[in-house]
């Protein structure tokens, strides 16, 4: 036994998962049953291991001794003289270490299994995912006055229905408007396309426009005018702002009197 | 088309341009027929690709179905040259994958105990390969953090979902064990 275990010392040493793997390996390497195992000799191989690999300098992990400790524990109990109680009840004390390593060979052998299906799996090919444009397909617009007509009584319909009811005007009321900066950045730059000159509060008139709306709208002014795609006047103070569209990237500052409007 | 081979024309074709594995439910989406008729075809799709002379085969991953080439041609796939092959795992993260497998979601105090050694390292390893994902927390106390298998592990492992598993002989262990606290 001796002999054969100072082979497998310096030959499998560094191989040992952990504590368990390494009884294992004694378990197997000595033919011993799992459910009796000789505890002595087992803990003697043991702790033989362990000074193996002390004198390799082999860092011993913390689990190696915890198992260690767990052997001497057995070892001293089974040394003991027993009790003769109730002997049905008697614990075996090796007990609760072969569960364990009963339910790990479990898995250890399941780890087997995986191994082969993973070498077997790995001759199959996957192709990778075409890359599928998504196909935008423009509507042609069916507009007659019928529909016209019919669309506004819809409107008026629901607009009607919705401010009858209460509750749902309180709704609307306590809904937030989500008005993203961007939008309005873009909403900017679609009227500036077009090339020409506009007001600011003919766009964002207070009539169409809810207030966090002519907030954000005006951010995205300065942010417009920033990115220098158009400068602004405004001749009165607390008056309109007029907006000139720019040639792309020219720069431009921002007048003064900007940061006096109203609507900042 | 309305034939039950025009369907499986049109199954195969979108297999063939998603690469990816397809949900059941899109598929059957695409041929507008249930589920149940969908499950049917692909089944039937799945013996004939098997059954002739296809150097692509149906797999099932989980509910999704995806196209793939057949083990055997494997050597002849190679001549290509361009398949990188991902280095082995180590038996230590085979010994944790199987562990997450069968107990799935599992605490890392769970695997350590059942290993009786540490499996951080392992574990990350397992989560950099894309084979085990976080699973939410655990009620216990400090919330541990909980582990299961991805569909990467079912594709990995050829297994068309985690039932296929085959099953783990435990009766032999007493309940007294099975009661352990999990960490």
């Amino acid at each position: 036994m001796k002999s054969a275990l100072t082979d497998a010392c310096t030959l499998k040493l560094h191989n040992f998962e952990g504590p368990f793997d390494l009884l294992f390996y004694l378990i197997e390497k000595n033919k011993i049953d799992i459910y009796d195992i000789p505890i002595f000799e087992i803990t003697e191989q043991y702790m033989e291991y362990l000074a193996a690999m002390q004198e390799l300098d082999l860092e011993i992990a913390s689990e190696f001794l915890v198992m260690a400790a767990t052997l001497l524990h057995i070892k001293s109990c089974m040394l003991l003289p027993r009790h003769e109680e109730k002997t049905d009840d008697v614990l075996d004390p090796r007990e609760e270490l072969i569960l364990k390593l009963v339910t790990y060979k479990k898995y250890k052998e399941f780890s087997e299994v995986l191994k082969d299906r993973e070498a077997a799996w790995a001759k199959v090919h996957y192709k990778l995912p075409e890359i599928i444009p998504v196909i935008q397909q423009e509507e042609e617009l069916e507009v007659s006055p019928v529909i016209l007509r019919q669309c506004m009584v819809e409107v008026l319909n629901r607009s009607r229905q919705r401010m009858s009811d209460d509750n749902r005007k309180m709704q609307r009321i306590l809904d937030q408007e989500k008005v993203s900066l961007r939008s309005k950045v873009r909403e900017i730059l679609g009227i500036l396309a077009k090339g020409i000159r506009f007001c600011f509060l003919k766009v964002f008139s207070p009539l169409t426009r809810s207030r966090i709306e002519i907030a954000t709208g005006f951010l995205a002014l300065l942010e417009v005018v920033k990115m220098g795609r158009a400068s602004v006047e405004q001749p009165v103070a607390f008056g309109d702002i007029y907006v000139t569209p720019e040639k792309a990237g020219k720069k431009r500052k921002k007048p003064e009197n900007e940061g006096e409007s109203d609507l900042a | 088309m309305s034939s039950l081979t025009d369907y499986e024309t049109i199954i195969e074709a979108v297999l063939f341009a998603a690469g990816d594995p397809v949900p059941l439910d899109k598929l059957a989406e695409i041929i507008e027929k249930d589920k149940k008729t969908t499950r049917g075809i692909l089944a039937n799709m799945q013996y004939k690709f098997e059954h002739s002379a296809r150097g692509i085969m149906l797999r099932e991953l989980d509910g999704s179905w995806q196209l793939c080439t057949k083990p055997d041609l494997d050597p002849y796939i190679a001549k290509l040259g361009a398949i990188r092959k991902k280095p082995g795992l180590t038996q230590a993260a085979y010994e944790t994958l199987a562990i997450i497998a069968y107990n799935q979601p599992v605490t890392r105090a769970y695997i350590e105990q059942i290993r009786g050694v540490n499996s951080d390292s392992v574990i990350m390893t397992l989560m950099e390969r894309n084979l085990i994902r976080e699973a939410g927390r655990d009620d216990a106390p400090g919330r541990p953090k909980l582990y299961e298998t991805t569909e990467e592990f079912l594709r990995v492992f050829g297994f068309s979902s985690l039932r296929e598993l085959p099953p783990l002989e435990m009766n032999e262990i007493p309940e007294a064990f099975e009661n352990l606290p999990a960490d």
